[in-house]
């Protein structure tokens, strides 16, 4: 009893000195799809998201802890408590830890380890160097960033930074499902096998520099593509395709930079990808943006270019080289303070595929969000873009946040 | 005596600049901290007369010209955890971070978009930096009363003119304690934001308005600022106040 009360003046009292704190929020975003798609009949696809963070702080040391809670109306949530930690799953977790970690700091030198989000990169349209990053891409215009456990250490100054990470396993990105309108499959019946996931580590380092006129960062990484290739196996006796998702090799060497630049500034990302797997591509790929802010408008416009230096065989999901061949612009406006208008569009440089999305969102009183939108794909079938062209989209969204 | 008065002015002109220098300097030099914090209490009334609320805590080390400073929004919950860096330099304007949490990017406000509101509130991301006192021209332009305290009135112009959205600067300066009681400035000419500084009171031997009322004067809307829980010369860190100390910061 005493023990009970000593622990619980002690977290009173850790409260109080402000070294605890805890944001999440409870979502829940209604799709409307117009059109049928060939492989799924739902025209409407519901889904809610809790998600809670807290953070604790002791001198040197910090602890963030993160869950996940997932339901939806078509199947793309598991309907177990399953892959809590290592997110490997084709459907999305119900329960799943998004954070757990603890940070060192020490002058310099900071050590994170544990289950983490890790960016890098400076473009916004579209992010090469960032590898440590996989994406769930249930909805292909529509991803979000995935953690992954790894351990980061990040030493330096204000000015230079080396950026050091290790994580023992591939998370791979999240793939649409093949029964669901976001995979658009070949005209043969498709039998998906288990999924070839390496077991290897990957790691990486980035060494990034701030200077009064501009930044720019070198990255290096080896691990694996956290975007899957696919083998193709015909099975004539069933009369049909086998396919598996396999997870190549991947070594990446890329840089970043931004400077202002006149009125805008101007960020570049490039990195060359290679890899010992026969069936992956050698390729670069690169971004070239402005951004500006003025007065209630926020913009960012730019190409994302690639270049193929060695073509191989296998098909692929690859919503970033998807990305790319492109110009990308964003635009936001404040209404006022409350309400803001944000508007995206992908145009693929041969006018074969075009991505528009325009939302406005609302601000309820202190913890409401409500957001409006609706999403446009045009194009034709061989164009990354074009092929998801029965997916235009409204979108409903209700957000409460704590 | 036209030539007399010509003659006088050319003689108190710059006496007079040298006294809106010095009367800057001792108004920064009187406000000087090794360091500062509060919780900054925010209330936003829009042209509509909406009000929204938001809050931040906001920790500074050194003073102007040298300062660093780092604001982290800690209300409403949509956005607790977002934050702003401030590098503040002695010989132009300051370097400028913003780290999202959710999406777990930190990215450099440039200093043409410096203009732009910072999250809502009337105040801009430039009217959150420190401005030593080399970097502007002064002129004593005359004295008047502000809330019922005597004030000197001083116009400050920026030496770099791109490194400020303000072309003038138009402050007054309470004789009594050397606190800035109101800051007007000016697009070509224009008065395009009101701050005005109440409320000041002794804190820890340093008088500091503890309520800052910014009124944008085009957009009709204001922000008014409670400083609550202020603290000065507490510890803290130099590595504090880096990008990497953003994102650990959460």
């Amino acid at each position: 009893m005493r023990l009970r009360a000593a622990l619980f003046a002690a977290l009173a009292l850790a409260a109080r000195a402000q070294n605890f704190s805890q944001r999440g929020f409870i979502e829940t975003t209604s799709l409307f799809y117009p059109q049928d798609a060939p492989n799924d009949s739902g025209n409407v696809v519901g889904s809610a998201l809790f998600r809670y963070e807290a953070f604790y702080k002791l001198t040197n040391l910090r602890f963030a802890a993160g869950v996940d809670a997932r339901a939806d109306t078509h199947q793309q949530t598991d309907r177990e408590f399953r892959h809590i930690w290592w997110d490997r799953s084709r459907r999305r977790p119900l329960f799943a830890v998004r954070r757990l970690s603890a940070t060192y700091t020490r002058g310099r030198l900071t050590v994170e380890a544990g289950k983490q989000l890790i960016r890098w990169g400076k473009a916004d349209v579209l992010t090469p160097t960032d590898r440590f990053a996989p994406r769930d891409f249930l909805n292909v215009v529509d991803s979000e960033y995935l953690p992954i456990t790894a351990a980061r250490l990040t030493y330096g100054t204000q000015a230079d930074t080396l950026d050091l990470i290790f994580s023992p396993r591939l998370t791979p990105s999240r793939v649409p499902l093949l029964n669901q309108r976001w995979a658009v499959l070949p005209p043969v019946p498709v039998h998906e096998l288990d999924p070839d996931l390496p077991g290897g580590p990957q790691f990486g380092a980035r060494w990034n520099h701030i200077g009064a006129a501009a930044e720019y960062s070198f990255s290096f990484y080896n691990g694996y593509d956290h975007l899957p290739l696919f083998r193709v196996q015909p099975n004539f006796a069933l009369l049909r395709a086998d396919i598996q998702r396999f997870y190549p090799q991947m070594r990446m060497y890329g840089a970043d930079a931004a400077a202002p630049v006149g009125p805008v500034t101007l960020k570049a990302e490039a990195a060359y990808f290679t890899s010992n797997n026969p069936s992956a591509d050698n390729y670069a790929l690169w971004v070239l943006q402005v951004e500006r802010q003025a007065g209630e408008w926020s913009l960012v416009a730019g190409y994302a270019g690639e270049v193929v230096a060695e073509s191989r065989s296998a098909p692929g999901f690859s919503p970033v080289r998807g990305y790319t061949r492109a110009v990308v612009a964003r635009a936001g406006y404040t209404l006022d303070v409350n309400r803001s208008l944000a508007l995206e569009a992908v145009v693929r440089q041969n006018g074969k595929g075009v991505y528009a999305k325009a939302e406005y969102s609302q601000a309820l009183g202190p913890h409401w969000r409500a957001t409006v939108g609706a999403a446009l794909i045009r194009g034709t079938d061989g164009d990354f873009l074009g092929k998801y062209r029965r997916n235009s989209h409204a979108i409903l969204s209700l957000r409460y946040s704590f | 005596m036209s030539r007399g008065l010509l003659m006088l002015a050319a003689v108190v002109a710059p006496l007079m600049a040298q006294d809106a220098r010095q009367i800057v300097e001792e108004s920064q030099r009187r406000g000087r901290a090794n360091s500062q914090r509060y919780e900054g209490v925010l209330e936003v009334t829009g042209a509509d007369g909406k009000v929204t609320r938001k809050s931040w805590v906001s920790w500074r080390l050194g003073s102007y010209g040298a300062s660093k400073a780092v604001i982290r929004f800690t209300a409403p919950a949509e956005v607790k955890g977002v934050a702003l860096l401030v590098i503040n330099h002695p010989d132009r304007s300051s370097d400028q971070w913003m780290w999202t949490p959710a999406i777990a990017r930190d990215r450099r406000i440039a200093l043409q978009d410096r203009s732009t509101r910072f999250f809502g509130t009337d105040f801009s991301f430039e009217d959150l930096e420190e401005r030593d006192v080399e970097q502007y021209d002064y002129k004593l332009t005359g004295e008047e009363s502000i809330g019922g305290a005597a004030c000197w009135r001083i116009e400050a112009r920026p030496r770099q003119t791109k490194s400020s959205q303000y072309t003038l600067t138009r402050t007054w300066i309470r004789k009594d304690n050397y606190v800035p009681a109101q800051y007007e400035n000016f697009v070509k000419e224009q008065p395009v934001r009101r701050l005005e500084q109440k409320d000041i009171q002794q804190t820890q031997g340093i008088w500091t308005a503890r309520t800052l009322e910014m009124t944008d004067l085009r957009r009709k809307s204001r922000t008014v600022l409670r400083l609550e829980k202020l603290e000065y010369n507490i510890p803290l860190k130099d590595d504090e106040f880096t990008v990497q100390a953003l994102r650990r910061e959460q």
